[in-house]
């Protein structure tokens, strides 16, 4: 019989050569550039060059602490996502933790990572730029985390049987079996991280801390400044950059990335070849970067060569780390350890009055309010557009890109340009604000619904082309019910999305003033730039409280409606 | 000075095994219960029984992918614990990895040995060619069809060169002609001593498959699985399977399987409810049914049911479980093995869809389960009541039976009659047409 081998023609070029020690060349200034910075004397507050020039080496500093976040991300994910996925006690301790996370907006953490880790290094920058990446950090990593749980969580179990029939190892079994099962959700929930890092860059590289301004040189401050200083110039230049860092970075990682893991998919379905993507041509045609993969294979290879000396002996069958009397005592213990961190939580919001805590759940429905116009209003747009964009493929390559860019730009560098618009239209901050929301949550809709107008089949739609119903029936009868568990996967990010936004689209600088709306993001902004922390604390709270309640008793609900009553058999 | 011979101990032996499960719900079920079982060397046991007989979960004990709840599993006299290191399993559904290639598939039952490259690079082909692999090494498993992939999954477990191999419905999964095929493969490859393999523990439904695979089979019943009969089989391989032996041998094992459904009685009720005569309803859908019903129809109103289950393609048992169906709703009598339409069965073929939701009805208020629930609904406000009552309501009267599955079938079959009625989003059972009743 012929094998089905493929015979490759190897070609090289000049050009693939010159773009690779390009790239290295600019990894290696990179490096030595924020070195300087790291190693520079403690400087709180960095002086911002607003000059065009000035702005590539922010965007690269930027760039950088991004990255850094996303290496923490991707290992805080690999280690507590397989302990939340493999240990059920573990798990019963995470997730719930993870979920009270994902609620805190970014402030939340600034003032404890800020003063901390300052006073750890007080001579070098090195403690500002440690918080600057945690923050970024808190703003990349759930959703990698919850996407790496569910994919560890729907591995196939004959493959577990197997690697234990074959007698894999638990190390063995994570690099062959799970971790390649999770490989296809992470890449793309990675794309989406970045995405959440760059949400808050302004506030993670230039904030306010009591009396005290804190300023890393960046883009995100780069931007900041502009705002304060109305300088509409420099704003444009700072959203221009922007662009075309996040174009930079799904051209160059993203999208090599996510179609290197397609090869991960379990499903067999072969409408995975897609375009080749520049990286991977590029690495095609370079002799070089032949040359040192191949030398990384043979160094694997060498390394692999172990002597036999290990003999084969059985693993154990995984058995319980606790006898199962414990194991149903530990919600207790989650729970009572709940209880001791509300009650000193309680005890440090002790000193607040009855009216501060009105104001405060007077201003959190008002910032309810305006996330439920946000997701109202968005969804009245992007539901018909995701549709009629996923129906057609052409319309869906072309858009595609685009939205990916719109969804993975920071709202809040805009927002400036935004209310030049409302001050033009009389719109008020109170109103303004939701629409400033909407600005940064729409995409979450309009992805989702897309996604789900992708999936029906045309089956269904010829069968209603045969029929020849009315148009309203289309819609009614076929789009909207078919996209409907994807609109309500929408819904929970874009009103968890709108819930963290508040505290930068409800304390905005226009022209160099700042513009304040009622609500509770506002009063976060404020609490932490005056350093009134048992007050922000209690926002915390009751952000938290809000979010994680609305998402357990109500989007749970809606979502398993949603799953049982319109979900495609798969 | 006395010579005894010394007793052979057997590869591996399965000691008084009870296994059972909790269900979410909080329900206890029995999955196997006292199972007994030895593999000499050089026999192939085939575990026969219809789905639900726990077949599959004793092979994953011995195995030691499971921990009993009770009793032990030797291997080779010793107590096992952890995945036992003489097996290697052949799975239904292949369990490749789609990421890696069919050298490298193969290449990871040999992964915790950490070879030398040669002797790893030896073993590996060898046990490609002897699957008839060569040339698929670079091909990914998407790129083969099912045989080709379980050509794979055997390569495998060949490669890791243990003496016991576990085949856990390895062609069901398969078209009936490549199933046929490799099943001879696996035969012959066993016979002809190439591989390390000394014994075989197989599991399947198919009768023909346990017969001219095993030299002994072993026939499970179900709820709770059990072994209720072992038989050795000592023809001589390559087997015949039009020999009047060999035929004769699925004949009987078929009797012994089909008696356990209906049991050749003339007023039979369901062992589990002779006390008060409620029955429990078998898991099977109406339409499959009357599929059954048309087939005996076309065959001149009688039909055996080994036959039929090859023309429909469905293994036996659930055949039977049509057949029991359709019994309980008088639409056939099953005389031995045969499958025969009653005078109502005859009209009920040739009736129009409102004759037929009528004839069922009137069936179903016969029967003591339907009336009874019935009569609850009549008597409850609105004449309905929540699924968790009608569950309790099946669980009192059958509590030996799974009430999830009975209220399913008494849903399903109730709506086509238009007797009962149920919303599945308010969860409410409710009584169709109530100016029709009593």
């Amino acid at each position: 019989m012929q094998a089905p081998g493929v015979i490759q023609k190897r070609t090289s070029s000049k050009a693939g050569d010159a773009a690779v020690l390009l790239l290295i060349g600019i990894g290696i200034y990179c490096i030595g550039i924020a070195a300087r910075e790291w190693q520079g004397a403690y400087q709180p507050s960095a002086e911002i060059d607003l000059s065009g020039n000035a702005l590539i080496v922010y965007a690269f500093f930027s760039m950088g602490r991004a990255f850094l976040a996303y290496v923490l991300s991707l290992g805080f994910t690999l280690s507590f996502g397989y302990l939340a996925a493999k240990n059920r006690i573990a798990g019963m301790f995470l997730i719930p933790l993870l979920d009270i996370g994902q609620s805190i907006p970014v402030l939340g953490f600034l003032p404890g990572l800020v003063l901390g880790l300052v006073s750890l290094f007080p001579k070098t920058n090195i403690g500002l730029e440690l918080s600057c990446i945690l923050m970024i950090f808190t703003g990349q990593v759930w959703n990698m985390a919850f996407s790496f749980i569910s994919s560890m969580k729907s591995v196939p179990k004959p493959l577990y049987e197997m690697a234990d029939n074959v007698g894999l190892s638990k190390l063995r079994q994570f690099f062959r079996v799970e971790l390649p099962c999770s490989a296809t959700g992470l890449a793309w929930n990675s794309l989406m991280s970045m995405a959440g890092g760059w949400f808050f860059l302004t506030v993670c590289e230039a904030f306010t801390l009591g009396e005290k301004n804190f300023r890393l040189p960046g883009l995100g401050s780069y931007v900041s400044v502009a705002m304060e200083r109305g300088d509409s110039r420099a704003m444009f230049y700072g959203a221009g950059a922007m662009v075309a860092v996040i174009v930079f970075c799904d051209f160059l990682i993203w999208r090599p990335v996510i179609a290197w893991t397609s090869k991960f998919r379990l499903s067999e379905s072969h409408d995975d070849f897609q375009s080749i993507p520049f990286m991977t041509l590029l690495f095609r045609e370079s002799r070089l970067a032949r040359i040192a993969s191949s030398a990384f294979w043979k160094f694997k290879k060498a390394f692999q060569r172990v002597p036999a000396s290990r003999a084969w002996k059985p693993v154990r069958a995984r058995r319980r780390i606790l006898p199962a009397s414990l194991e149903r005592m530990a919600p207790i213990f989650i729970y009572g350890a709940l209880g001791f961190v509300v009650w000193r939580l309680m005890l440090f919001v002790g000193g607040l009055s009855w009216p501060d805590w009105r104001e405060i759940l007077l201003c959190a429905g008002f910032t309810g309010i305006r996330v439920v116009s946000a997701v109202v209003l968005g969804t009245l747009w992007a539901l018909p557009a995701g549709i009629v964009i996923g129906l057609s493929p052409k319309l869906t390559r072309w858009f595609q890109p685009l939205i990916q860019i719109g969804a993975s730009f920071p709202a809040p560098m805009i927002y400036p340009l935004a209310l030049g618009f409302f001050t033009f239209l009389h719109i008020p901050i109170q109103i303004g604000s939701a629409l400033l929301m909407l600005l940064g949550v729409q995409w979450y809709v309009l992805f989702n619904v897309l996604a789900g107008a992708v999936t029906i089949s045309s089956d269904l739609l010829d069968s209603f082309r045969l029929t020849g119903v009315s148009r309203k029936a289309w819609w009614k009868k076929l789009y909207i019910p078919s996209v409907f568990p994807y609109l309500v996967t929408g819904w929970v990010t874009a009103a968890g999305g709108a819930w963290n936004a508040s505290i930068v689209s409800e304390y905005v600088f226009y022209q160099g003033h700042p513009l304040i709306a009622r609500g509770l993001g506002a009063l976060i902004s404020e609490s932490t730039s005056h350093g009134e922390y048992p007050r922000l604390v209690a926002c915390l709270l009751v952000m938290v409280a809000v979010v994680v309640l609305v998402n357990r008793l109500f989007w749970s609900r809606v979502y398993h409606f949603a799953e049982t009553r319109y979900r495609f058999e798969r | 000075m006395t010579e005894s011979p010394a007793p052979r101990i057997p590869l591996l032996e399965m000691k008084d095994i009870h296994q059972s499960f909790t269900l979410s719900s909080g329900q206890k079920i029995k999955v196997l219960q006292d199972i007994h079982l030895s593999l000499e060397e050089g026999e192939i046991l085939a575990l026969l029984g219809p789905s639900g007989s726990g077949k599959s979960t004793c092979l994953r004990i011995l195995s030691g992918l499971i921990e009993p709840t009770s009793g032990k599993c030797f291997r080779r006299g010793e107590v096992l614990l952890g995945p036992n290191p003489d097996v290697a399993m052949v799975f239904q559904t292949f369990a490749l990895l789609p990421w890696l290639t069919v050298g490298q598939n193969v290449a990871v039952g040999l992964e915790p040995l950490s070879l030398e490259p040669d002797e790893q690079e030896s073993r590996i082909k060898r046990a490609i060619d002897l699957v008839g692999l060569e040339g698929f090494e670079e091909a990914y498993p998407r790129e083969l069809s099912g045989g080709m992939k379980q050509r794979v999954g055997i390569a495998r477990a060949l490669v890791m060169e243990r003496p016991i191999l576990c085949l856990d419905e390895p062609f069901s999964a398969l078209d009936v002609l490549t199933a046929e095929g490799l099943r001879k493969e696996v035969l012959n490859l066993w016979r002809s001593g190439k591989t390390p393999v000394k014994s075989i523990v197989m599991v399947t439904h198919s009768i023909l498959e346990a017969v001219s695979m095993g030299s002994k089979v072993l026939v499970m019943g179900s709820n709770p699985g059990r072994i209720r009969l072992s038989v050795k089989n000592d023809l001589p391989y390559p087997r015949d399977e039009i020999s009047g032996k060999f035929k004769e041998l699925v004949e009987n094992l078929h009797g012994v399987i089909t008696e356990d459904l209906i049991p050749d009685t003339p007023d039979w009720v369901p062992p589990a409810m002779r006390a008060n005569g409620v029955e429990a309803l078998p898991s099977v859908h109406l339409n499959e049914v009357f599929g059954l019903l048309d087939r005996v129809h076309d065959a001149g109103g009688r039909a055996d049911s080994f036959s039929v289950s090859q023309a429909l393609k469905q293994e036996s048992g659930q055949i039977l479980l049509m057949a029991k169906a359709a019994e309980l709703l008088d639409l056939v009598d099953t005389p031995k093995n045969a499958i025969v339409l009653t005078q109502l069965g005859n009209q009920f073929v040739q009736a129009d869809v409102n004759q037929k939701k009528k004839m069922i009805r009137t069936q179903l208020e016969q029967l003591r389960i339907a009336s009874l629930l019935k009569e609850k609904l009549e008597s409850s406000p609105e004449t309905e009541i929540t699924s968790e009552e009608c569950h309790e309501f099946i669980r009192e009267l059958l509590p030996n039976e799974p009430a999830e599955k009975i209220f399913d079938s008494l849903i399903q079959w109730g709506r086509y009659g238009e007797l009962f009625g149920y919303n599945s989003t308010s969860k409410m059972v409710y009584l169709d047409h109530p100016d029709l009743a009593g």
